[in-house]
């Protein structure tokens, strides 16, 4: 037994060697490094290189209404085409009823409506045709929706400036935005904050009553003013043309109206615009964002060229932002940010300064307290604790894991608990040395009796942290990565690399006997 | 080769299982104690789970009592504390819905922006988002809870999953009860405390289990209560000496970690100090319900 197999020791030594390699992109931790083996570090997580994590919610019964509010439209003009009379439209959660005055073309009815809107239920009883929004149809202005928001925010975030975003969806209706670096997050939750929706209509100023009565005729709405809620219009319905027809727009300044919005549309939105304001001229045309008035400027002369300008009381920033929400695009829902956290690059810093500080003096102070009480044999537990901290180190840079908060005090817990497979093998042998006198014997029969019992503990150890990983979030994942790295890290050092120094130890000091 | 761990004999004779009335009687009173404590005074809950905006600012000429003044002129329910040292400030607000999120903050930043030097972090969690994460939790604790007793239950025979996870209970509800007592905020962080004592219980009990299970097949005639105190005895040193490393560690965390890491570094030495309590006093005496013996045969 004296004799420790050579390929034991080969791989020992190897495995030792590589943790210490590979934990040096992390511990030099070049941020900008392009160098193959120096990109290998640990991640930091946000709260410790500071930024923003957002999670947004998409809110689809928006949409779901707006879409109940297209069937009304929709079946109004088709029971027009079909000179039928609807007595009454009743409009539900999610279905919309609509009786008619008789009920001889209500299957012509139902059917021009499916031509247009296929996949929601239809029924008749009697002079009414329900049509509900069913959980097939809700799936598809789902993920539609959302699959356009993360284009969109996508869109928004990178015209923000900032770098390396991590944009994805999570579960059914929400986006989670991670953005490292941001120094300002209320810039970034104001342009997320708002839909953009940016359309053109031509305002109707002879019909005063409306207004006096607040009652919009068919085909026409009323809107609010963006600065003066006392301020109404009484616009067409139907926009001339929209947001989805931009190719640019910038902010600019122009000298009567101060900063401004310049934008030109394409080929499409060029021509509808050009010939509504021929028809137009001497009527105001009102500029709607996300459904109030910006700006409703009387029509001069016919604008043709495709560009103009939009103002309002704008300061330079608004006038910049609202130039990168109209490139980027309208959001097809409002976004509702349910959840946020920034931390600042001070805090972080801070963190891990601290961080750094308490594993440090805890491993000073494990180490201490093991050779009080082991001695020699102590001394090589600690050897062994140190690889550790080298190996998770590595596994955390080499598997691009994000390093957390949690996640350092998970390594500092690890320190802690991983000497506890030594303690469990060295107490395993003081038991056996008061049975036996050979020396190698009374090694091999503690290493081997303490295995199960290491195996047994460990593993209960991994289950919780396994199941934090499933059920935790963020910096929460970060703390169960680490501990679970480190539980299996001191495995194998406890039962490989402390075996293979406590034999090399008994060889080289020729220890006739053992009392530990 | 001459270390301290002779403080310790390799072969102690100290009689637990004969002081497990006291420990019983002790160990169920806490956990009355703690449940009505739970259900009256409640957790400190943070706004992970209670939903909210919290802000923190480090300040210049300026005092807590000043920036208090400001904000609680616009807000009703603000609430701030010195954080970790008298210029770092945590600002607590109740938010209503979602929306207010972005326009408290900013008003908030507006108000005192003259008097701060930094704004270290900013924490929004909506409604929805606190039951949910209060869910999870919950869930992962209980699913923790059954893993575990299924890997014992595996491993051991049933009635030490039964005894590991009475141990688990006391463990969970003890802590539980002394965070509410300490008024410690209950966050995220937490849950992560929680399931790693749960985690570190288990494996003080797992390694006592385990000494049991081969003393069983060891001393066929010896008394139950002795062939525990004798696996107790004999695990003794290490019990001692992981609990011992491991608070170490932890009390370096809660000392030099930080600020925000000091409340989870709490609720582990909690944990850790009380896991090892229960896995001698409550784990052990637990299998005593079992009768072992002269069915158990098993070799």
């Amino acid at each position: 037994m004296k004799n420790y197999p050579i390929w034991k020791s080969f791989t020992v030594i190897s495995l030792v060697l590589l943790g210490i390699i590979f934990s040096i992109p992390s511990i030099i931790y070049d941020e900008n490094s392009e160098n193959w083996f120096l990109k290998n570090k640990i991640n930091l997580g946000l709260d410790l290189q500071g930024g923003s994590y957002l999670l947004l919610e998409v809110q689809l019964d928006v949409l779901y209404k707006e879409e109940l509010d297209n069937f009304v439209d929709s079946v109004r003009l088709i029971s027009r085409d079909q000179a039928v009379k609807i007595e009454k439209i009743d409009i539900q959660e999610n279905e919309v009823l609509v009786f008619f005055a008789n009920k001889e073309k209500i299957k012509d009815i139902r059917d021009s409506f499916f031509q247009m809107y296929r996949g929601v239920s239809l029924q008749i009883s009697n002079n009414r045709l329900s049509i509900k929004l069913n959980d097939e149809y809700r799936k598809i202005i789902q993920d539609s929706a959302i699959k356009q928001s993360l284009e969109i925010v996508r869109k928004r975030i990178d015209e923000s400036g900032t770098k390396e975003p991590l944009i994805q969806r999570s579960g059914k209706k929400r986006i989670l935005l991670q953005l490292p670096g941001v120094k300002d997050p209320e810039r970034i939750k104001d342009l997320l904050g708002k839909t953009a929706k940016l359309t053109f209509h031509i305002v109707d100023d002879e019909n005063t009553s409306a207004l006096q009565n607040n009652l919009a005729p068919f085909g026409k709405i009323i809107v609010l003013d963006i600065y003066d809620e006392n301020i109404k219009y009484l616009l067409d319905k139907r926009s001339v043309v929209g947001g989805e027809n931009l190719v640019d727009a910038k902010g600019s300044f122009d000298q009567t109206e101060g900063h401004a919005v310049s934008f030109r549309f394409d080929t499409e939105g060029a021509q509808k615009f050009g010939k509504v304001t021929t028809n137009n001229i001497g009527k105001r045309m009102a500029v709607l964002l996300d459904g109030v008035v910006i700006t409703a400027p009387r029509i001069n002369s016919a604008i043709t060229g495709g560009s103009g300008i939009i103002t309002g009381n704008f300061n330079a920033q608004e006038a910049a932002d609202l130039a990168v929400l109209l490139r980027a695009g309208a959001l097809p829902a409002p976004l509702e940010i349910v959840e946020e956290r920034s931390v600042g690059a001070g805090l972080g810093a801070d963190s891990i300064a601290a961080g750094q500080i308490a594993a440090i003096i805890g491993m000073v102070l494990v180490c201490v307290f093991m050779i009080l009480i082991y001695g020699t044999f102590g001394a090589l537990a600690n050897v062994s604790l140190i690889v550790n901290l080298f190996i998770i180190i590595s596994l955390l840079g080499t598997i691009g894991a994000t390093l957390t908060l949690p996640g350092i005090a998970g390594i500092v817990l690890t320190i802690g608990m991983a000497v506890d497979a030594n303690v469990l093998i060295f107490e395993r042998i003081k038991e056996e040395s008061l049975k036996q006198t050979k020396v190698f014997q009374i090694v091999k029969n503690g290493f081997d009796r303490a295995m199960s019992t290491i195996l047994d503990a460990n593993i209960t150890t991994l289950i919780a942290a396994v199941l934090l990983f499933a059920f935790g979030s963020g910096p929460i994942r970060g703390f169960s990565i680490t501990l679970s790295l480190g539980v299996i890290a001191s495995m194998f050092t406890a039962l490989m690399l402390t075996n293979f120094l406590v034999y090399m130890y008994l060889s080289f000091a020729n220890k006739k006997e053992l009392k530990l | 080769m001459f270390g301290l761990n002779k403080i310790i004999p390799v072969e102690p004779n100290i009689n637990f299982l004969g002081l497990r009335r006291n420990f019983l009687i002790f160990s169920i009173l806490a956990m009355l104690i703690s449940i009505v404590l739970l259900s009256i005074k409640g957790l400190n809950l943070g706004i992970d789970f209670k939903g909210g905006t919290l802000i923190e600012v480090s300040t210049k000429n300026t005092s807590i009592g000043e920036l208090r003044e400001i904000l609680s002129s616009s807000y009703s329910d603000v609430s701030l504390q010195e954080f970790g040292n008298e210029n770092i400030i945590l600002i607590r607000l109740q938010n209503k819905s979602n929306q207010e999120s972005i326009e408290t903050v900013n008003s908030v930043k507006n108000l005192i922006q003259d008097k701060v030097v930094e704004f270290r972090r900013s924490e929004f969690v909506g409604p929805t988002i606190s039951s949910e994460l209060l869910f999870r939790g919950f869930q992962a604790v209980s699913f923790a809870l059954i893993a575990i007793l299924i890997y014992i239950w595996l491993r051991f025979e049933w009635q030490f999953g039964f005894g590991a996870v009475v141990a688990l209970t006391h463990d969970v509800l003890f802590t539980l009860g002394l965070l509410s007592i300490l008024n410690v905020e209950f966050s995220l962080a937490t849950i992560a405390a929680i399931l790693t004592i749960a985690g570190y219980s288990i494996n003080d009990t797992v390694v006592i289990f385990d000494r049991v299970r081969e003393n069983l097949r060891k001393y066929k005639k010896l008394e139950l209560v002795d062939l525990f105190n004798l696996s107790v005895n004999n695990t003794l040193s290490r019990t001692i000496m992981t609990s011992l490393t491991t608070l170490l560690a932890l009390i370096s965390l809660f000392i030099f970690g930080g600020e925000v890491i000091r409340p989870f570094a709490l609720t582990m030495i909690i944990g850790v100090i009380i896991g090892t309590y229960s896995s001698v006093f409550i784990a052990v005496p637990t299998l005593l319900i079992f009768k072992f013996r002269p069915q158990d045969e098993d070799d």
